[in-house]
């Protein structure tokens, strides 16, 4: 277990080149000792080369690793006392299911009693009891990531485990049961989790630090609320959230509204200092409710469909050339076409250039 | 349609069976026979068409001293060189490939495949080109007709082979099993030996067979670089013919020589068949 600091870190994996491509731009970044943390992004952002910095299969073009303030750069992966998961399970085919968990213990030459000790009390979490003298190649493959998972949680001191996307292959049902071993995991060993993923379920569910990466860039890192309420970019409103956040192309009309169509929205932000005029406007499908007795922030809408999607109903609507979306109850009656819609103030976010302000 | 289709099927497995079995049942009644026998007109089945007797077999193994011709030494150097040769190019062959599959080498225009081609290039040329210079080379360090020479030439025939299927095998095994081995705390040097090598079993197999197989049966050079001192088995069996062609002693002594084979096929052929080839990957 450790303290995980990465600072200044950037890759290029043809850095010699006269115009080298960056899969990662330089960024910095902690992950606390024991914290459970989600990188998220479409695919080709980076995230795994990240990942393969900090276990050391990738050496950073620029920049420090640090393990508990240790400068760790140059040690090889097999110094590092790192866990990774990979999307596909490894396993080692010609071993029982009880070597391949045996095996990086074997590696670090513990003691046969503390083996089998670990071994155990790791197949008994993950249950995998009745299979440890199986050949691991007979298993299913959810059985199989669960032993490459395994293989990750047998040594205690480990610094920090690092998944790459590690429940693609498994079914839904186990998916779920899964993710909550892991978080046990965390809490009971207080082991640093790192999940990469692209499917923001899973990173919200899952970790209490979301790490989000666009184009080899780390767009935004906070917590599942502060990323869904006040996502930093135009990119994280759009990535973060089922609908996408509404977006509309707005002109500032005093310190704190905007104008969208002519429809004049109050903000809670200081819109006084803009070097622009053409900003946009942000809000989450979620906190746009059919209008009560509210005075101000409303607009008319025309209905153009609703889907009830189980737990909720979606409205689709026409506000002036823009679409707005609007998640309400289930047994909310949605009266006709016309509709008066209330935007909170306080939920309004304001992006200059695609950059909260 | 069914009934035409298994037909055929079997029609055609009995027909390929029948070209591949009867020269070995050929050479098998031949190498019971005497000259009356194979000269004075066509006979085909043992006590009826002619008499058996062993006299083609026992040639074989009599000392010339007494008039026999004795394979039992060629043949033990030949499996000595085979199989020296084969461990030692498998060994020096699973090594360099498992270093081309893995990293990336750079010298110039020189590249990994470049390398792998040099390799297999090695084989495209007739073995008469290289004659010469093998025979110069002997010659130099004093190993011309002898077990040493033979066993060094023949792992610059093997070393290609067993190049050329680990390097296609190791691609096959994914990355990401090094990758977990070195994870888990393995070196290199244990992560291949502990993790990769176990997995490539039937790769180190089908690659043994070929060189054990290239090795045995090679003719050229063991009969260019060797005189009296040493002797392989093929050459020893052309050495049979004189001028009244012994057919009996070359039809035994061609069924001994195949013998190592047909046992090695028999040992690999499951490793052969495609499901476990990429069974044992995946």
């Amino acid at each position: 277990m450790a303290k995980i600091d990465l600072s200044n870190i950037s890759h290029s994996y043809n850095p010699n080149d006269l115009n080298p491509v960056y899969a990662l731009n330089p960024f910095s970044m902690t992950w606390e000792n024991g914290n459970r943390y989600a990188i998220l992004g479409p695919s080709g952002c980076g995230k795994t080369t990240m990942l393969n910095i900090v276990s050391g299969l990738v050496r950073p073009s620029a920049g420090r690793i640090l393990f508990d303030d240790k400068d760790v750069t140059d040690l090889k992966t097999e110094d590092r006392n790192i866990a990774q998961v990979f999307q596909f399970p490894v396993i080692y085919n010609t071993m029982t299911v009880y070597e391949n968990l045996a095996f990086p213990l074997k590696c670090r030459d513990f003691s046969k009693n503390k083996i089998d000790e670990r071994v155990n009390s790791v197949a008994e979490t993950l249950n995998l009891q009745s299979f440890l003298n199986s050949p691991a190649r007979k298993l299913t493959a959810d059985q199989k990531q669960l032993i490459s998972l395994g293989r990750g949680l047998v040594r205690e001191d480990v610094a920090a485990i690092l998944m790459d996307e590690p429940l693609t292959v498994i079914d839904p049902d186990l998916k779920f049961r899964l993710r909550r071993n892991l978080k046990e995991i965390n809490e009971q060993y207080k082991t640093t989790l790192v999940y990469v993923t692209h499917d923001q379920n899973e990173a919200m569910t899952f970790a209490d630090n979301i790490i989000v990466m666009s184009e080899g860039e780390v767009v935004q890192t906070g917590s599942p609320k502060e990323l869904f309420e006040r996502p930093n970019t135009t990119f994280v409103g759009y990535f973060i959230g089922s609908p996408a956040m509404n977006l509309f192309e707005s002109e500032v009309s005093s310190n704190n509204s905007v104008k969208i169509d002519n429809i004049l929205i109050k903000t809670q932000t200081n819109l006084s200092n803009l070097k622009t005029k053409n900003i946009k406007l942000g809000i989450r499908s979620e906190f746009i409710k059919i209008a009560q007795n509210q005075n101000e922030n409303l607009v008319d809408v025309n209905v153009e469909k609703v889907e009830d999607l189980g737990n909720y109903k979606l409205i689709t609507a026409k506000m002036g050339n823009f679409t707005i979306k609007s998640k309400v109850n289930r047994e909310t009656e949605i009266p006709n076409q016309k509709v008066k819609l209330h935007i909170p103030a306080e939920k309004c976010c304001v992006y200059e250039d695609n950059k909260l302000i | 349609m069914d009934k035409l289709y298994i037909f055929l099927k079997y029609f055609f497995i009995v027909v390929w069976t029948v070209f591949v079995v009867a020269p070995f049942l050929w050479a098998l009644t031949t190498s019971f026979k005497d000259f009356q026998s194979v000269n004075g007109g066509v006979t085909y089945i043992p006590w009826v068409d002619f008499e058996p007797n062993l006299e083609g077999w026992k040639v074989l193994i009599k000392s010339p001293a007494k008039g026999g011709v004795d394979i039992i030494e060629p043949y033990f150097n030949s499996m000595f060189v085979t199989c020296t040769a084969s461990l030692i190019s498998i060994i020096l062959g699973t090594l360099s490939a498992y270093a081309l599959s893995r990293y990336t080498f750079k010298a110039g225009f020189v590249k990994n495949n470049d390398i792998t081609f040099f390799f297999i290039s090695q084989r495209i040329m007739p073995p008469i080109v290289l004659s010469i210079p093998f025979f110069l080379f002997l010659s130099s360090i004093n190993l011309l007709d002898s077990l040493t020479g033979l066993i060094v030439v023949y792992i610059v025939l093997l070393m290609p082979i067993a190049v050329w299927i680990m390097v296609d095998f190791f691609n096959k095994v994914p990355r990401e099993i090094d990758e977990t081995a070195l994870i888990d705390g393995c070196n290199p040097y244990q992560a291949f030996l502990k993790v990769v090598l176990p997995n490539s079993i039937p790769g180190l197999i089908v690659a043994g067979m070929f060189c054990i197989i290239f090795g045995w049966i090679d003719f050229f050079f063991a009969f260019i670089l060797t005189f009296t001192e040493v002797q392989l088995l093929p050459v020893k069996i052309v050495a049979l013919n004189s001028s009244v062609t012994p057919w009996w002693s070359l039809s035994a002594s061609a069924l001994v020589s195949v013998a190592p084979l047909i046992i090695v096929a028999f040992i690999v052929e499951r490793y052969l068949s495609k499901g476990n080839l990429s069974g044992a990957i995946k």
